[in-house]
């Protein structure tokens, strides 16, 4: 991992500058996902308290509810409390938006529901009891309750999933990306530097090579001046 | 305007529809309790109330349909003699997966 390098890289300046800017890029790119992480999890956290406390209130609703209902079907019977709940009417209005939570859109329940008496509901009072009329305001109730669960969870998902997606990309930057640019710019940088260093020796070979050539001719010179 | 559906047996189907709810679908199979879920999906309803029981049983077919989607929005319910062991679960893992790994960082 330490001399993991990006394949097939030019050991040249105009690279190494390039790569600086995308490491510079990936640096910050890093900083700003770390912050929408937390920021993530601090959102996180404060929709886990509120779940708690509305699920334990839609089930114990529930419950009454459908206790409510059974002391209904032993009063009436089964099948006059399925007939009689064939003919109530749609009581339930949702209307759902959305908000978004660092760029997450997450759903907001609004539940317009009327309060209804005996007489709204629309089923007949000659065959139905009392234990109906108080089961079918249970069940009202708890739908309430139901549909906030239901937008809670969701978003609770909805978040889970992109804290995930942010803590990978997160990670794939911090462990893998930065790294690699780092010691791409290393051997870059190295390779550069070997290559003046050669270049010096060269250019110092060549010098004392002409040297050579030129004491070698002054020396002819003089011989032949001797001569 | 968006609507309620509700998916189960028939004594939940009864209540709900007693506390409101018109579009509801009686299961006692998964192959039923699919097809009413593929029903409702088509009529685009936005919250689908379903029993923890059928839920369990067409899980994969949930999941397959809504992945993460917004809407609909799946509400999962006890029936009239079940615990809910299940849903909170569900929601005890992801919070194990998504703040665990915070934890050991």
């Amino acid at each position: 991992m330490a001399q993991d390098i990006i394949d097939g890289i030019n050991p040249t300046r105009m690279e190494l500058l390039s790569l600086k800017n995308r490491t510079k890029l990936a640096v910050k790119g890093h900083g700003l996902l770390k912050e929408k992480r937390d920021a993530l999890i601090k959102e996180f956290f404060d929709i886990l308290d509120r779940v708690k406390g509305i699920r334990e209130n839609a089930e114990l609703s529930l419950k009454e509810a459908n206790e409510a209902l059974v002391e209904a079907q032993i009063a009436m019977g089964d099948l006059a409390v399925r007939k009689a709940a064939l003919s109530v009417k749609e009581s339930i209005d949702v209307e759902i938006t959305s908000r978004s939570v660092m760029g997450v859109a997450v759903p907001v329940t609004n539940v317009h529901m009327e309060e209804r008496s005996i007489i709204d509901r629309g089923y007949g009072f000659s065959d139905t009891t009392i234990q109906l009329d108080e089961a079918a305001k249970k069940f009202e109730e708890s739908l309430k309750y139901l549909i906030e669960l239901g937008e809670v969870e969701k978003t609770i998902f909805l978040l889970a999933e992109e804290i995930e997606a942010t803590k990978r990309r997160v990670n794939a930057l911090e462990h893998i990306m930065i790294p690699r640019f780092q010691n791409t710019e290393k051997y870059i940088d190295m390779r550069l530097q070997e290559m003046e260093r050669e270049n010096f020796v060269r250019l110092k070979m060549i010098r004392s090579t002409i040297e050579k050539n030129e004491k070698a001719a002054a020396a002819k010179e003089a011989e032949n001046a001797e001569a | 305007m968006s609507s309620v559906a509700i998916i189960g047996d028939i004594d939940t189907v009864s209540g709900f529809r007693l506390g409101g709810v018109k579009k509801a679908e009686v299961v006692n199979t998964p192959d039923e309790a699919i097809a009413a879920f593929d029903k409702f999906l088509d009529e685009e309803i936005s919250i689908i109330i379903i029993t923890q029981l059928m839920a369990n049983e067409i899980r994969n077919h949930i999941d397959r349909k809504i992945g993460s989607s917004v809407l609909p929005m799946i509400i999962e319910i006890p029936d009239k003699d079940g615990s809910s062991e299940g849903s909170s679960d569900q929601i005890n893992d992801l919070i194990k997966r998504v703040i665990g790994v915070e934890m050991v960082k």
